[in-house]
């Protein structure tokens, strides 16, 4: 909370890198980029769009660094729908005087509307309207979770709204991509993947990416399934056939397979569980195609009643 | 002369909100009087119709992302609806487990808004600045705060600052052991969202909520993972939260005045005692003062003048969400759901009045009689903007407790899930009560997926717009006659609309 000396942020730095399960290298790349937040050159502006809030409140569930850290060392977070205390026009002020200044990064949650701008107004005018002029101004984006990232559940099968994720909003718009969007998927996004790509981006710049899915290597290089603690069940074809079972999860609907994300190694709610540990069915919440098919169901009780447009090499993650 | 005051964004809330008071000037023109508030959700995204042909099992999954603040509500309403149409029910171990894991979602969100949305209308920030303690936190705070301000920033001590005057209590102590509390909180409501993923393996969003109980089986480890943060939690909520919220009640004793609302509650229970049916907070409905048992088919929605495709009145069964953005007279994409007729109010109050009247012995009337005896208030004065403040608090330390008694009952290492098929055909609904209030989702199955499904969640009960008869929603009424000082700064608008924590991404979902 105190102005940070060089020495607490190397420290904060290397417990952010270690948490991430990170190499030293990663650590100084870490401690400089909080440096530069912690000297207020990095500001962050957080605007929402068809989200749920959930990318928020995830944030708020960091440890080492904990809320208290993020909110007061490590962002200059210049406006948040759901924390600053400022509101209404003096709020909208805020946000329009930072966008003016530029130098910024934006943190954006949710998806976008485009065939039914009406389905997410700001200021009493639509979101699309709106967001181009912040995508413009910032130094760099940050999709925050699945919505922002590829559309998610918004932007599912059936949905009436048009929403699609910030990149595509973006290439509709005309507006620079490659080098400037970065993607940090989940469904909520870790709070460490994010924080570590703020830290990065702040400091080293654009991180390595999937060069198709914009996600930072650091998190999202490796599938559920490769680093599962239950991969022994797998290798010896022990199925859990119900909830609660021991055994792998893949019987049940398990996207392990097709999960890329840090999950095996941070975990979850600070290291309290996970998903895999509590014998649920991996989702795949980071994932482009994240519950985006009615007929790829998240669990497999009915799929022997329909016939299935998905095989199982497409659970597998195997083509 | 008529004038508009507007707090739009109404941030600081989960999601697009905008409120429209027309005002009548006071004063001699420098404040003025609310005649009648318009309340506009603003972000629709069309949940109901996306689940539309999925597998039934999506639906607890999909319906989570209603809301991050409050997805173990929408995941429980599903699975119960889901269990009524499978025809099973929890195990023993299933029920208890998804009881602790609504508990800690429960009591994170209480404590997110009480400290972290509500309360900074109620302190100011600045005083910071003269805090002359030893608290090493605080001096900390101080420290950045001072930095903050002095530099050339534009923003500085952003998100805390700048924030509008609100004729805060003068007296520092106050004020700084408020920001004490805040920082103090966000680790306590992290530390519920740890005891929620104990048995949830994760939040926001667990994926180990399932119908039948849960994917977590309760070892010996894992209930002490609960256990010890509980205690640490329950004791924020006795010696933090609850001597808090009489702080604020004695510094600001006008809000027990403002902010009444319509004065109808609704209650659907929450935290089933058995498959029975019996429920700690128990159902009920308080119309006029007079206490009725629920009766789930006097639900319906009216969408008048929300934008949606018109229609008549619907039971959730029939409901249909067919968006129409430029419809005209509508002003908000809430729906209008009333009670047999009735603009009803539901949430913490809306539970503690419904089982004060109740006219058997429920554990919150037992919470709420002690409280109002020792405050020297009648029942009536909870109807405001400190009432509502006060429900969640004394619902907070019932449910620690109880979460308590819940671990104890557990049995290690049986079975936390009954096992189930899905039927070809088949309907069910679920009704529980969220932070914010009673929910309710009901699916209707045909050949193995999901042919219709409507939610009635407890925002669109608040913050609903005009009925097709005219009346007001909840917070609409709750906003009528109230004053607003500085019409630049309607702090008042936000005080009295924050007391019923709106939620508007669950609102509209």
């Amino acid at each position: 909370m105190q102005n940070c000396n060089r020495r607490d942020v190397l420290r904060m730095g290397a417990s952010l890198a270690a948490g991430m399960g990170l190499s030293a290298w990663h650590g100084d790349i870490f401690a400089k980029g909080l440096d530069e937040i912690a000297a207020g050159r990095a500001k962050v502006l957080w605007l929402e769009g068809m989200s749920c809030s959930g990318c928020s409140v995830s944030l708020l569930n960091a440890e080492d660094p904990g809320p208290v850290e993020v909110l007061t060392e490590l962002i200059s977070l210049v406006y948040h729908p759901v924390l600053s205390a400022i509101q209404g026009a003096d709020a909208v002020e805020v946000i329009h005087k930072q966008v003016e200044g530029g130098d910024y990064l934006l943190a954006f949650e949710g998806a976008i509307p485009t065939t039914m701008p009406g389905a997410c107004l700001m200021e009493g005018k639509p979101l699309a309207e709106i967001l181009p002029a912040a995508l413009r101004g910032a130094k760099a984006v940050v999709a925050v979770g699945t919505c922002a990232s590829f559309g998610g559940i918004p932007a599912a099968e059936g949905n009436l709204t048009g929403a699609v994720s910030v990149r595509q909003f973006m290439e509709q718009q005309g507006l620079p991509v490659e080098g400037r969007l970065v993607n940090c998927p989940g469904c909520p996004t870790h709070p460490q993947s994010l924080l570590g790509t703020v830290a990065y981006v702040a400091a080293k710049g654009y991180p390595p990416v999937d060069p198709t899915l914009l996600t930072p290597n650091m998190f999202y290089a490796h599938s559920v399934h490769d680093e599962c603690p239950r991969f022994h069940y797998w290798e010896k074809r022990v199925f859990a056939e119900k909830f609660g079972d021991e055994g792998c999860l893949f019987k049940l609907g398990c996207l392990g397979p097709l999960s890329h994300t840090n999950c095996p190694r941070s975990q979850w709610n600070s290291g309290a569980n996970w998903c895999i540990r509590a014998g649920a069915p991996c989702t795949a919440c980071t994932s482009e195609n994240f519950a985006r098919k009615r007929d790829f169901p998240f669990y497999r009780k009915c799929e022997t009643y329909y016939t299935a447009s998905y095989t199982e090499a497409d659970r597998q993650g195997v083509s | 002369m008529t004038r508009t005051v507007s707090l739009s964004p109404l941030n600081r809330i989960e999601g697009h909100l905008s409120v429209h008071t027309d005002t009548e000037p006071i004063d001699g023109g420098k404040s003025c009087r609310v005649s009648e508030a318009r309340c506009e959700g603003e972000m629709f995204r069309g949940i109901e119709g996306i689940l539309t042909g999925r597998d039934p099992l999506d639906a607890q999954q999909i319906t989570q992302r209603i809301c991050g603040v409050c997805p173990i509500s929408h995941g429980t309403a599903s699975v119960r609806a889901q269990e009524m149409a499978y025809g099973i029910a929890p195990t023993h171990n299933g029920r208890l487990l998804q009881n602790l894991i609504f508990a800690a979602n429960q009591l994170h969100s209480h404590i997110l808004h009480f400290y972290h949305l509500a309360a900074l209308d109620f302190t100011d920030v600045k005083a910071i600045l003269k805090y002359s303690g030893k608290d090493r936190t605080l001096l900390a705070f101080q420290a950045w705060a001072k930095n903050a301000v002095e530099s050339k920033d534009v923003f500085p001590a952003a998100p805390f600052l700048p924030q509008w005057d609100g004729n805060y209590a003068e007296d520092v102590d106050f004020n700084v052991s408020l920001i004490a509390h805040y920082i103090e909180a966000l680790e306590i409501r992290r530390t519920c969202h740890e005891m929620g993923a104990v048995f949830g393996a994760r939040l926001p969003h667990s994926t180990a909520l399932v119908p039948g109980g849960c994917t977590q089986t309760p070892t010996l480890e894992r209930i002490l993972a609960y256990s010890s943060r509980l205690k640490r939690v329950f004791a924020f909520i006795r010696d933090v939260y609850v001597p808090d919220l009489l702080q604020v009640a004695k510094e600001f004793p006008q809000y027990f005045e403002i902010g009444r609302g319509c004065g109808n509650f609704l209650c659907f229970g929450v935290f089933p005692m058995d498959n029975a049916g019996n429920k700690h907070v128990r159902p009920g409905v308080v119309i006029d003062g007079r206490w009725e048992s629920l009766d789930p088919s006097k639900i319906s929605e009216e969408i008048g003048r929300s934008r949606y495709a018109a229609g008549p009145p619907s039971h959730p069964f029939q409901g249909r969400t067919e968006p129409e953005p430029n419809k005209s007279g509508a002003y908000s994409w809430i729906k209008a759901p009333r009670y047999d007729g009735h603009v009803m109010e539901v949430g913490p109050l809306a539970r503690m009045m419904a089982n004060y009247h109740d006219p058997s012995d429920t554990p919150l009337k037992k919470e709420l009689t002690a409280f109002l005896a020792s405050q020297n208030l009648t029942p009536d004065k909870m109807a405001s903007v400190l009432g509502r403040h006060a429900a969640r608090g004394l619902e907070s330390l019932w449910m620690a407790r109880q979460a308590g008694q819940w671990l104890d009952e557990l049995r290690a290492d049986e079975p936390p899930a009954q096992d189930f098929e899905i039927p070809k055909q088949a309907s069910g609904f679920g009704l529980t009560e969220a932070p914010r209030g009673a929910l309710g989702h009901w699916i209707t199955i045909e050949n193995y997926r999901i042919k219709h499904y409507q939610c009635v969640v407890p925002t669109t009960w608040n913050c609903s717009p005009r009925d097709d008869k005219g009346n007001p929603g909840a917070v609409e009424q709750a906003l009528a006659g109230i004053t607003i000082e500085n019409p630049q700064q309607p702090i008042e608008i936000g005080r009295v609309v924050r007391s019923f924590d709106p939620c508007l991404a669950c609102a509209v979902h």
